[in-house]
């Protein structure tokens, strides 16, 4: 997969969109790594996550980079077995002296094209 | 408006030990091998000094308690808004806690507004912010 890093982005640049199954063998791991028991529907945070990393995989930013804040708002709920898209852009991209700051914007939807979920995530890179 | 939902309301605080054992595993599951959270000669590098727990992990609890408190309400009406304030390290204690600051109707639907903190053992903020859920008619 194509890679753009911190310098190439620009507010407004669209990551390219991604689908992904959350599927039973995938929850059941994310259940376990967050010390958390059986659910009925996908944990929201858990739907947050992979879309982060799914936007991730298209995105290099340098190791070290630390998340500073997150918005979440969630819509639906999200049975099990569920396959969900995301769509990710920046929203903006600053400059503070030797600190460098992504926030990022995040949308997640269902297979109907519903909205499942949206985020905006604030991402600190190291000087 | 279920009648445990009330102004005031303190949720029951959840307790979370963090280990690196718990970071790596979170890592293989969530896909984030960022490497100021599982390679500890690289982090100790850093201005951090160590390996950190990821954000998206102690947000996973703040979750678990939000949906302990409000069910579906939760999970298809949740509005989270959190700033990390200091990082969480193999070793900590964690607690999870938050309030309902007060309720609210706006065209006929319930919302619940909270604060939600994470603190550790030395009670050093470590994630602080607020939640918003709108609350489905009859259940919490």
């Amino acid at each position: 997969m194509t890679t753009i890093g911190y310098e190439e982005l620009v507010p407004g640049y669209e990551f390219p969109s991604t689908s992904y199954e959350l599927s039973a063998s995938l929850i059941s791991k994310y259940l376990k790594a967050v010390d958390s028991s059986g659910a009925e529907f996908v944990p929201p945070l858990a739907i947050a996550a992979y879309a982060m990393t799914a936007m991730a995989g298209s995105l290099s930013l340098p190791p070290g980079s630390i998340h500073a804040s997150q918005e979440l708002e969630f819509f639906k709920l999200v049975p099990i077995g569920t396959t969900v898209s995301c769509q990710a852009k920046v929203a903006r991209k600053l400059t503070r002296g030797q600190m460098r700051m992504l926030v990022l914007e995040l949308n997640v939807f269902d297979q109907n094209k519903e909205k499942v979920q949206t985020g905006k995530a604030t991402v600190i890179l190291p000087a | 408006m279920s009648a445990e939902i009330h102004q005031g309301k303190v949720f029951p605080p959840l307790v979370r030990h963090i280990t690196q054992e718990k970071i790596n595993l979170y890592a293989e599951a969530s896909g984030d091998f960022n490497p100021i959270h599982i390679d500890e000669s690289f982090a100790a590098q850093t201005p951090l000094g160590g390996t950190i727990a990821h954000g998206m992990l102690i947000l996973a609890y703040i979750s678990q308690m939000m949906t302990q408190a409000f069910g579906k309400s939760w999970l298809c009406g949740g509005r989270l808004s959190m700033r990390f304030k200091a990082p969480a390290r193999p070793g900590d204690t964690l607690t999870v806690s938050g309030r309902i600051d007060s309720l609210e109707d706006k065209n006929g639907v319930s919302y619940a507004n909270c604060s939600l903190e994470c603190h550790n053992q030395s009670a050093e903020a470590i994630v602080t912010g607020q939640a918003v859920v709108k609350l489905l008619g009859g259940e919490s």
